[in-house]
Order: C-alpha cells, then structure tokens, then sequence
C-alpha cells in the first residue's frame, strides 16, 4: 500500500497539484508555460515535473533548451481515475478555472510573438537574398 | 487549491491510507484496534488519528482511557469521493484484503474476550 500512498503524495503538494489540473487541459506544456502561468522560479517547475515524471505521471520532449511534458496515464489506470476526481473537485472551483484562464492566455501571447518572430526571420532572410538575385 | 493539495496529503502516508482503509469498513475503531492490526506504536496510531481528526475525516468519543474514531465524511463531499476512489483501488489488492482480515479476527478475538482482553483494556 505504499504504492498507493506515494500515488496520493504526487497531488499532496499545491504547485504539483496545479501543474497536473494545468496539464489535463491541455496536451503538451513547455516548462516556461507552468513558469509563466504559476509565477514560479524555473527550478521550482523543473524539480516538480521531474518528480512527476519520475512517478510515471507525465513523459518529456526535449525541445532546444526546454522541456516539454505531457500526462501519459492509460485508460482505467488508478491515476487516470485520479485526474478524473481531481477535475471533478476543481471543476467549480474560481480559482482553478483562473489559472486554466490564464493558460490559455500565455500560449496565446506565445503563439503571436512566435509568429511575429517567424514572420521577422523570414523577413530578414529574404531582404539578405535580395541582393544575391 | 491549498485546501486540495492537503486533501490529498492525508492519504499520502501509508499509516493514514491504511487507517482510513480499515475505517471505511467498520463503524467504528478504537485506537488499540488500530495498533494491533497495524502493528504500531500508541504515540503513532494516535498521531495520525488526530491528524485525521483535525482535518475533518474522523470524529472522536473518549471511552475509558483509550479513543475512538469513526468516519465522518459528508456524501458526495471530495472527501467522500476521494475514499471511494481508494476503496476501488485497494479493494483488488491482498495486502490491503489481508488488513482487513487482520481486523476481523482481532476484533473477533476481543469480542470473546480472550486474549484480546487482556491486550486491550478498552472491552
């Protein structure tokens, strides 16, 4: 039964807690999503989400200097029931619902800014062909 | 989302999960149930027991020297729901079947007034 209790230890904490309601609404998250969404240090996030992965929780994604993560709990599994109550209890909550809120407004402001880079690089990139054609 | 994460910190230890186990099935426990089954100290059983207490899970009725406690969840309350979700999940196991088992026959043994008797001066 230690198992078991090691299992309720991962949501015992408020920030794992937070980092798993943030992740079961969305399919992958970068370690500077859950820095930016939480306001907490980049080593806070990282510690919570290696010790999430090391319980089997979520899998990684390297991605240049980050790390990508994502739930991966089979179907039926003790902790996708988990989730379930867990999404069960925090559902009507305001405060929850907030920092899904906020989520959704961080990856959007990201999506933009990673667009308006792109489009700038691009940009760049064919003012420095121009000459050469 | 403090509250939750405490919520959930009660059955993040594996003497709490195992007492709230063995409370779900019974009415009600005496602590000197708990230290037999478990095979515990006083100080332990009690520890936990009161830290269960003020979190709400349990209320308490003084008999003699020793303490009783039973479950006082609210139906439908995340308590409530977070205890069906062990029980689903521990009712499969044969560690956390041989626990209860353990329960029976102590309190067996202690309703006949036999050697559990004389362990325990709460009968």
């Amino acid at each position: 039964m230690r198992t078991e209790a090691r299992f309720f230890k991962s949501l015992s904490d408020e920030t794992r807690l937070k980092i798993l309601w943030l992740l079961s609404g969305t399919e992958e998250l970068c370690v500077c999503d859950i820095i930016d969404v939480l306001r907490i240090t980049q080593s806070k996030a990282s510690r919570h989400l290696r010790y999430l992965y090391h319980l089997g929780w979520v899998t990684d994604r390297r991605d240049g200097l980050w790390m990508n993560y994502r739930l991966c709990v089979p179907p039926g599994s003790p902790g996708e029931k988990l989730l379930k109550l867990l999404e069960e209890i925090l559902a009507p909550q305001p405060e929850a619902q907030a920092l899904r809120g906020q989520l959704a407004l961080c990856l959007e402001t990201k999506r933009h800014t990673e667009c308006a880079k792109r489009r700038k690089s691009s940009q760049k990139r064919s003012l420095q062909e121009l000459p050469e054609t | 989302m403090k509250k939750e994460a405490q919520l959930f910190k009660s059955l993040a230890d594996e003497t709490r999960l195992k007492m709230l186990w063995l409370l779900m099935g019974q009415k009600e426990l005496c602590v000197c149930d708990v230290i037999d089954v478990l095979g515990i100290t006083q100080s332990k059983a009690s520890r936990h027991l009161r830290y269960l207490y003020h979190l709400g899970w349990v209320t308490d009725r003084r008999e003699g020297v020793w303490m009783n406690y039973r479950l006082s969840v609210a139906p439908g309350s995340p308590e409530d729901k977070q205890l069906k979700l062990l029980a689903d999940i521990l009712s499969s196991q044969p560690e956390a079947q041989a626990l209860r088992d353990r329960l029976e026959q102590w309190l067996a043994a202690k309703g006949q007034g036999k050697d559990g008797a004389t362990a325990c001066q709460c009968s």
